[in-house]
């Protein structure tokens, strides 16, 4: 998995792009590479145009950056592909995450 | 009439039969299907002593003939053989191949064979044939005369070793339609056959046997229509199988992934198709199986026609459901599991525990 990172210019607004597979080991990657990024942030962009499957193992590390976000700001998913949505939905992430 | 207990068979080191067993009644018709080297035919040349089965029991009529005793040509009188290659005579003529073995080995008189050779040969409607040489014949003829010449011996059962795959497809249903008749006259048959639909119609019990073993039997409207068991559902269903040894301590999700894509790949299954599949197995795999295992066999069954999909999972050890636990780890991949599959299946059998999932198939 390539993990493309973008931060925004007012340091606020942190957009994360994510390319290829969240699965299990992928996943302890991506939450390796995101812990370090909570700090100061108001908004974490996910987006998801590039990943074109997900496993629980990632929907846990999802649902955990959901978790720190709502402390201080939100996390917002962007560009989920159909695939990926059902995965979302088979589980009853799509009513707790912000999918845009 | 005929009881085969534990019946094994090696060659060279290779087992071919493990462990059948099966009871056979007087008047029956049965079809013996599945893959090629699944010791069908071996099973059938056990039963006639063509070939010596290393270990177990074949008992005709009470009479255990794996018994050094038994009086071998008296047992082959009463068990009638067709093979797959005809093996007549190509110097007699189709009268005299019928007529040799009642003459010389049951000592009938020449012309109440010859008259019994004319009426077999009326049955399989060759009486006009009955002066020709074999070679003057199809291989579908040379095959009725075959079949009328193990009749000639009055046999009480006949076995019949895959009597139509030497044959030109344009000929197969001459035979089958013999041996069809043939069976409505209420003698003991089996038949090995890579015809379907023939066994489907022609037999009162077929047995699947793979893996050295009868793997299941059952009516032909339960084999055919609603098999239990998943190598009988794969080979009913025309899946190709792909067969993994998973171990917790070396697993490498990414080189599984690539050869179970590959192979769906080449059963033309589309990348949508694709993806669902690899999620269940990653669900099944890490979440379910490793949870409890270290060691687990699986299958995953393609059908290049339908594209229906069948995950078997097999493991001894922990007998606990997983589709049923309660476990954490284990609760989103229970749910997609759930969305996934229109099957899913955990039976116990013999210490080992079997989870069969489908998708793509039935209700989806």
């Amino acid at each position: 998995m390539n993990l493309a990172v973008t931060k925004n210019d007012d340091g606020t607004v942190l957009t994360v792009a994510i390319e290829g597979s969240i699965d299990t080991v992928t996943a302890p990657r991506l939450e390796a590479e995101l812990n370090p990024l909570y700090d100061g942030v108001r908004e974490l962009i996910l987006d998801f145009a590039a990943v074109d499957y997900v496993s629980s193992a990632g929907l846990r590390v999802i649902m955990s950056a959901d978790q720190r976000m709502s402390e201080a700001g939100r996390l917002v998913l962007k560009n989920v592909c159909e695939d990926v949505r059902e995965v979302f939905e088979m589980t009853g992430f799509d009513e707790l995450l912000t999918i845009e | 009439m005929i009881t085969v207990k534990h019946l094994r068979k090696s060659y060279n080191e290779t087992p071919v039969l493990h462990d059948v067993n099966a009871e056979i009644n007087p008047g029956e018709v049965i079809s013996i299907i599945g893959p090629s080297g699944t010791g069908k035919s071996t099973f059938l040349r056990c039963l006639n002593l063509l070939e010596r089965p290393d270990a177990g029991e074949i008992l005709v009529d009470g009479v255990n003939i794996l018994d050094p005793r038994t009086d071998v040509p008296k047992l082959r009188m009463k068990m009638g053989m067709v093979f797959q290659q005809f093996n007549l005579f190509p110097h007699l003529t189709v009268l005299e191949n019928i007529m040799l073995a009642p003459c010389s080995l049951r000592k009938e008189p020449q012309l109440r064979a010859r008259e019994r050779a004319l009426e077999l040969l009326k049955a399989v409607g060759l009486v006009d044939k009955a002066n020709a040489l074999p070679e003057e014949l199809s291989g579908g003829q040379q095959q009725r005369v075959a079949i009328a010449r193990t009749l000639a011996m009055k046999p009480e059962i006949v076995l019949f070793d895959e009597p139509t795959s030497a044959l030109d497809p344009t000929m197969v249903n001459e035979v089958l339609t013999v041996i069809r008749n043939l069976a409505k006259t209420g003698i003991t048959m089996m038949i090995v056959t890579h015809e379907m639909r023939f066994a489907r119609d022609v037999s009162s019990r077929v047995f699947y046997m793979d893996e050295g073993v009868i793997y299941e039997a059952g009516s032909p409207q339960e084999i055919f229509e609603d098999p239990k068991r998943p190598r009988t559902r794969a080979f009913i269903r025309r899946m190709d199988m792909l067969c993994f040894e998973l171990d917790r301590s070396d697993f490498d999700l990414y080189h599984f992934r690539s050869e179970v894509d590959e192979f769906a790949v080449r059963q033309m299954l589309e990348q949508k198709k694709r993806n669902a599949i690899q999620l269940v197995l990653e669900e099944l795999i890490v979440n379910l199986l490793f949870s409890r295992v270290v060691k687990a066999q699986l299958e995953v069954g393609i059908s290049g026609e339908t594209g229906e999909t069948e995950i078997r999972a097999v493991w001894t050890g922990n007998p606990e459901n997983p589709l049923e636990a309660e476990d954490d780890a284990g609760s989103m991949a229970r749910m997609i599991l759930k969305k996934r599959c229109s099957r899913e299946e955990f039976v116990r059998e013999n210490e080992g525990s079997i989870l069969t999932l489908k998708l793509f198939g039935g209700k989806q």
